[in-house]
């Protein structure tokens, strides 16, 4: 377990609305998502920010190397020390916790966040051709593939072991969309308004690839939002309600999802018992195969042991989970131990996950439905959690906003490739 | 928009470019080279400046920071929105698993054997990743496999990227080939209502003069022709799931012809 040497807190995060298209480009947006975070903390200016560690996914969405450079200057932040971060889908999550570790180090005390993706400047064939390119490009991509692709067959073989049905993935997209309508922010807001959905809604969606359809799959965005992230000395002075992070773990997996039937690095997983149904004769691998994220299952562990958290279910109040396709949700409810191997199916059934359940997950939309510009991805529901543990959810999303009562301790993961790298982190109230 | 016409370079001019072909690997001997019609072709298109603006449209928008709702009632703004194309050709090395892509071509398939532990490793390491192993050579240990193997896993696309659009539908699996220890991603000639966890498939390679080194080069059919799924079978077990399939691949293949001219239905290409 590492050794935490001062505590260290989100202080409040701007964001520039994640939609389909925006007029503005990437620094303008950033610019508007500062000049929110500016709003939040009246106290914060240039002087107080030590560095900025910048989240961007793309370099080719948008034709421009070192786009972090144009940020910075933008932003009038041109002398401080700047970093980028990139690991794909777990590029902003990655962000937070590198800040993490600096500001932990002692080296900085007070760090800004901003991250954004401009994503629509290509037909949508094209960036998913662009984002493909994340995956192994001499083996997974040429064969038709790309990440709708990649991850339904990582869901049929999920489905095939543990028996969840495409209803359960309805069930999930009814759930994130419905709650979607609650945040103004929203980019199903934007294109699609406020009504609810339901599984008729979800049965008559187009299939992009079996068994997703097109409400399983993470939305094409363009926005940015601007985290800070500050030490304890420091967080007074930018706000009364800082959100601490008290676990942080980080967890990666081969790059090719179909290596993992001789994964002798998780074939360590002594204590997790082989669950195959018997109807499963060959090939049989051992956890997480190409079922589950094991990723996220040390990194949980990572973050569960630095927090203290021994039963995650009853000790978290509310998560946000970075789920491109409904199925990584149902996966991640068993990844991260909420519930057992094979049993993420009931998780939604039984209304756990809903709002108003033990642990809602997603009360934010999420990635299918509010949005998902990658770099500024994490930021976004970090802010949300923000604002879910200040107990401000009403105040800024009005009153139907879905605030989880006196809510405590809060998980957001990260997720990049096929699971190729994953990120947790625990945020608390004091 | 009429007196705009000609401001812009709408016609593409693709001028030849009369140089020798770049090759950072002059030093060394090219015993192979079936590139040459490919270069001639692409390099006057990459050296078209792709950068130069091609055109553009003014937008009306949306503007501002604040809600869906705040950004929709201000008065929108005019954004000038350019168009401009990007395209390099690359030369990219196989590296040390080059032999398995030559294979390929004379339609053999082959992985590599960790000489300490043994594993098969099919998509091939160059150097085995037990970490017990130690990174272990394995580039000179290759085994021949046989052209049978079993579906780890699967999908069904009506949606893929920009160079396989015009393909669609078609199913993508994951092969484990009898011997090998790992999986490797190709295409399934299978039909949906056939394909299953656990079925057994057999390699077929694509024509000879077809055949380009990679893995497009071969495709997986059932071994039992037929073959019907067993009642456990995830997606054929949901009859009403298999409707919808079957109604989406129906709607794929009418967006394909809309758009590509290409029939790609089970009758015309056999599967």
């Amino acid at each position: 377990m590492p050794k935490a040497n001062r505590r260290v807190a989100i202080c409040g995060g701007g964001i520039f609305r994640p939609d389909l298209w925006h007029g503005e480009n990437a620094e303008e947006g950033v610019a508007i998502a500062y000049q929110d975070l500016l709003r939040q903390c009246p106290n914060l200016g240039a002087d107080d920010i030590d560095a900025v560690m910048m989240s961007y996914f793309s370099d080719h969405l948008n034709q421009q190397l070192c786009m972090g450079w144009i940020i910075q200057d933008y932003l009038g932040l041109h002398n401080k020390p700047g970093y980028r971060v990139e690991s794909g889908g777990s590029t902003p999550l990655d962000a937070l916790i590198n800040a993490y570790y600096m500001i932990q180090s002692g080296f900085f005390d007070v760090i800004l966040i901003p991250g954004w993706e401009w994503m629509c400047e290509v037909d949508v064939a094209s960036t998913n051709e662009m984002i493909a390119s994340a995956a192994d490009t001499d083996w997974d991509f040429p064969v038709g593939g790309y990440y709708n692709a990649y991850y339904a067959a990582i869901e049929v073989r999920h489905m095939q072991l543990y028996g969840e049905t495409c209803e359960d993935l309805g069930r999930i997209a009814v759930k994130n969309h419905n709650n979607s309508t609650h945040i103004p922010f929203s980019q199903w807001v934007s294109q699609r308004g406020t009504a609810p959905i339901t599984l008729d809604d979800y049965w008559k969606s187009r299939m992009v690839c079996w068994p997703y359809r097109v409400l399983n799959n993470a939305v094409m965005s363009e926005g940015a939002c601007c985290v800070l992230m500050a030490a304890e000395e420091k967080v007074s002075r930018f706000t009364d309600t800082p959100m601490w992070i008290t676990g942080v773990g980080l967890g990666t997996d081969s790059m090719r999802p179909g290596d993992r039937t001789a994964d002798f690095v998780y074939a360590g997983f002594k204590d997790e018992a082989k669950i195959y149904p018997d109807f499963v004769k060959s090939p049989k691998t051992p956890y997480p195969d190409m079922a589950n994220f094991a990723s996220l299952h040390v990194a949980a562990k990572r973050a569960y042991a630095q927090a203290g958290i021994t039963n995650p279910l009853k000790e978290i109040d509310l998560m946000e989970l970075f789920t491109p396709y409904d199925g990584v949700e149902l996966c991640l409810y068993e990844d991260l131990g909420l519930c057992g191997r094979g049993e993420g199916k009931y998780m939604i059934r039984e209304g756990v996950v809903e709002p108003g359940g033990e642990c809602p997950v997603q009360l934010s939309g999420g990635l299918t439905s509010t949005g998902h510009p990658v770099g500024a991805t994490s930021l976004y529901y970090t802010t949300f959690l923000y604002w879910q543990l200040a107990g401000k959810v009403k105040e800024i999303c009005g009153p139907g906003g879905l605030q989880v009562p006196n809510a405590k301790r809060a998980l957001i993961t990260g997720h990049g490739g096929t699971g190729c790298q994953g990120g947790v982190i625990i945020f608390e109230r004091d | 928009m009429e007196e705009e016409k000609g401001l812009v370079e709408t016609k593409l001019k693709v001028r030849p470019v009369k140089k020798e072909r770049e090759k950072k690997y002059r030093d060394y001997p090219t015993v192979v080279d079936n590139s040459t019609a490919a270069h001639d072709f692409w390099e006057p298109i990459v050296h078209l400046g792709l950068w130069a603006i091609k055109g553009h449209q003014i937008v009306k928008g949306p503007w501002g920071g604040g809600t869906v709702e705040q950004a929709k009632k201000r008065p929108p703004r005019e954004f000038m929105v350019i168009d401009r194309a990007s395209f390099a050709f690359y030369s990219h090395s196989y590296g040390l698993v080059s032999p398995f892509f030559q294979g390929l071509l004379e339609a053999k398939l082959t992985g590599t054997k960790c000489p300490k532990c043994g594993t098969v490793y099919c998509p091939p390491r160059a150097h085995c990743w037990n970490p017990e192993c130690k990174v272990a050579d394995c580039f000179d240990n290759w085994v021949n496999l046989p052209l049978t193997g079993i579906i780890h896993t699967f999908t069904v696309q009506c949606l893929a990227a920009a160079p396989f659009e015009h393909m669609l539908p078609f199913s993508m699996g994951w092969v484990q080939v009898d011997g090998a220890d790992t999986t490797l991603p190709m295409l399934l000639h299978i039909r949906p209502k056939e394909i299953f966890i656990g079925k057994k498939v057999n390699i077929e390679f694509i024509p000879r003069k077809s055949r380009k080194g990679d893995l497009m080069d071969l495709y997986a059919v059932a071994a039992v022709p037929g073959e019907k799924p067993p009642e456990w079978a995830c997606m054929q077990k949901d009859t009403r799931e298999m409707e919808s399939v079957e109604n989406s691949m129906k709607a794929t293949l009418k967006f394909i012809k809309d758009r590509y001219g290409v029939d790609n239905s089970p009758q015309t290409r056999g599967w």
